[in-house]
């Protein structure tokens, strides 16, 4: 057996599944951190995002690949936008059970939605697929290096967002205590936007790339989010740097568990250490937060 | 008067009841606890076409020693909840001896232990379930179960020259029968399964199972996938760089399949449950159906539902109108008889024995026969 280079795809496949559960956790946990609740509908964002290009890419409009993605992002960032507007901002002062049945709710309207849209089958963008690039034994396409290389700037891009700029400032600030933040004379409302704007711009540009790989189907989103799940909760909720750990450590440990223990218990893998996680760490479920 | 109206609906039921078998004592009464409402009430009305054709061909023969055959339908309404309600009904309703069970093997399973219980006779023309027939002796199917599928694919991974192969399943019912009819129909013939693989539905990513079924380079894998999770899993291992060939089952044989996963699916094998129209068996049952119906389009099934009439008739000539008659009388009825749908001799487990499987290729981006 040709041990090395196994082994180090293995771990490169769970580098690009761990890209994409970071992208979805990030996204999730700072609607988390900002709001305080977990929002269950993120999935049909992500899915909704890669429909967004389906829909720009197909007939009539057309659109090649460079101006559809922006158009697709900018929907997606529109929809999430509109999710807070009709549903949480009326429910801002909810309890957190109320918040939570509701984003379920309309998570199973987003992905019945979508359905009824374009139907339940399985659907692709028609690009051709090729094969991989190798190098040292390892394979990788050009939808899986856009997938590493997209997710650092979208972590890179969200760190400046929030630790160096102003907007950055006021969602910390917002996170820690919303009413002193407003008294403080922070924009509240401007700065939920932003927050919902690039959570969906995450779940969008994470379901696109991951559409890109593989096909579109409604219930995309929700298969990985559960995952996204587990990674908020490894990484520490409301903790951005938690959510891109999180997400790469199920990604690793999933794949690499595959190649020694039955593939029909890869799942349960992700959940195991998210289980253990918790048992040592139980303050991560509660308010306080880890960052 | 709410009390009389009932009292009133009790008394004129007891009557229906109590008259119908002055007027259906000359008939043989078979029940059909068929989906003709619901979810799946679109094959129902399918199999009850291929089976009044049957009994109307039976009958303008002179019928089951000089009586007709009346079929009892009873709606089933697609869940499995109404099947067993539809099912008990018949049995001590009608008082049925034998009777048709529902379609979808959940749906028959769920209704199986009450056929067995009264000790009726009940039989399946689509349930492909593996333990379709477990609750008992008096529960049979005149369908290949899945594991025949298996069975097949084994001896085709042989025909191949394959000799040393992993399996990769789906991990669900229909994955499990067919890992487990390939498995050991492969060993049996003296194959080496190399490693055994299930994978969850509708993932988006299959790489490292990929990566672990080619690790040795086999020349060929076995994959057990639906339509979604084998584009997928065609386009990775395409994208991987994995030359293989790929053994599948029925249920990645689908257009869409090949639509999804383009030049990845290319050359992939696989077997499927066929019906082998070219028989004159089927033909005059083709035509038959033709000239009653107007359109020679047979319903999914419909040949099953036609040749499990004609069994039962066989099997109540021989053995009498007797639930313990026709349970005994069936496997002899069957044995060697030629039904639209093939040899119908049961095995031991009250399925079938024989069952022709054909062999699927994708060629050109079109699903093809394979021939040899």
């Amino acid at each position: 057996m040709d041990s090395l280079p196994y082994y180090l795809q293995t771990v490169v496949n769970g580098i690009l599944a761990g890209c994409i559960y970071a992208l979805f956790a990030m996204g999730l946990t700072l609607i988390y951190g900002v709001l305080n609740f977990v929002n269950f509908a993120h999935g049909e964002l992500i899915m909704w995002g890669a429909y967004f290009l389906y829909l720009a890419m197909a007939e009539p409009f057309a659109l090649p690949l460079y101006a559809a993605v922006p158009l697709a992002l900018g929907m997606t960032a529109l929809l999430g936008a509109a999710m807070d507007f009709a549903l949480f901002k009326p429910l801002r002062k909810a309890n957190r059970l109320t918040l939570l049945i509701a984003a379920i709710g309309l998570s199973f309207f987003l992905r019945n939605a979508a359905q009824l849209f374009w139907g339940a089958q399985v659907r692709t963008y028609g690009f051709e697929i090729r094969q991989g690039y190798r190098w040292l034994g390892v394979s990788l396409t050009p939808q899986q290096l856009a997938i590493i290389a997209i997710s650092l700037i979208c972590i890179c891009g969200v760190y400046l967002l929030f630790f160096k700029s102003r907007m950055g400032k006021s969602m910390r600030a917002l996170a820690d205590n919303l009413d002193l933040a407003r008294i403080s004379g922070i924009h509240t409302g401007k700065v939920i936007l932003s927050a919902w704007i690039i959570s969906s711009l995450l779940a969008g540009v994470g379901g696109i790339l991951m559409a890109l790989d593989t096909n579109l189907n409604p219930e995309m989103g929700v298969v990985n989010l559960i995952k996204a799940f587990a990674a908020t909760l490894i990484g520490g909720v409301g903790n951005l740097w938690g959510a891109l750990i999180g997400g790469l450590i199920i990604g690793l440990a999933e794949n690499i568990a595959v190649l020694f223990i039955s593939p029909g218990y890869k799942d349960a893998v992700a959940f195991v250490i998210m289980v253990i996680i918790l048992l040592a760490r139980p303050y991560v479920v509660t308010d306080k937060r880890t960052d | 008067m709410k009390r009389f109206a009932l009292i009133v609906s009790v008394f004129s039921l007891l009557a229906c009841f109590s008259v119908a078998p002055l007027w259906a004592a000359e008939n043989v009464k078979i029940g059909a606890a068929f989906a003709l409402s619901g979810s799946i009430a679109v094959y129902g009305e399918g199999f009850k076409k291929c089976v009044d054709l049957a009994v109307e061909e039976i009958n303008a023969k002179g019928g089951i020693n000089g009586k007709k055959i009346e079929i009892v339908y009873e709606d089933n309404k697609s869940n499995p909840k109404d099947c067993v309600s539809a099912v008990r009904k018949l049995i001590t309703v009608d008082k049925v001896p034998v009777l048709f069970g529902p379609a979808g093997s959940s749906n028959f399973m769920a209704a199986a232990p009450v056929a067995q219980e009264s000790k009726v006779v009940m039989l399946s023309a689509q349930g492909t379930a593996e333990k379709l027939t477990q609750a008992g002796p008096f529960i049979f199917r005149i369908i290949p179960s899945n594991s025949k599928q298996g069975q097949r694919l084994a001896k085709l991974a042989f025909e191949l020259g394959y000799r040393q192969l992993p399996v990769m399943y789906i991990n669900n019912d229909w994955g499990l029968d067919l890992k487990d009819g390939f498995v050991t129909s492969f060993k049996k013939m003296g194959g080496v399964v190399t490693d055994i693989i299930p994978f969850d539905e509708k993932k988006t990513d299959y790489r490292t199972e990929l990566l672990r079924a080619n690790k040795d380079n086999p020349k060929a894998i076995v994959n057990l996938t639906y339509i979604n999770e084998g584009a997928v899993q065609f386009k990775q291992a395409f994208e991987m760089g994995v030359k293989t060939q790929w053994l599948c089952g029925s249920a990645a044989r689908a257009p869409k399949m090949v639509e999804l996963a383009g030049k990845a699916a290319e050359g992939v094998m696989g077997t499927y449950p066929s019906v082998i129209q070219d028989t004159k068996e089927y033909k005059t049952f083709k035509a038959a159906y033709q000239k009653k119906y107007g359109d020679d389009k047979i319903p999914i099934f419909g040949d099953y539902n036609y040749d499990m009439v004609y069994l039962t008739t066989r099997a109540i000539e021989k053995g009498g109108y007797t639930a313990e008659g026709i349970r005994a009388a069936l496997p002899a009825a069957a044995k060697g008889y030629k039904g639209v749908t093939g040899d119908k001799t049961f095995d031991e487990n009250r399925g079938m024995e024989h069952a022709d499987i054909g062999i699927w290729i994708v060629k050109g981006g079109k699903i093809e026969d394979h021939k040899k």
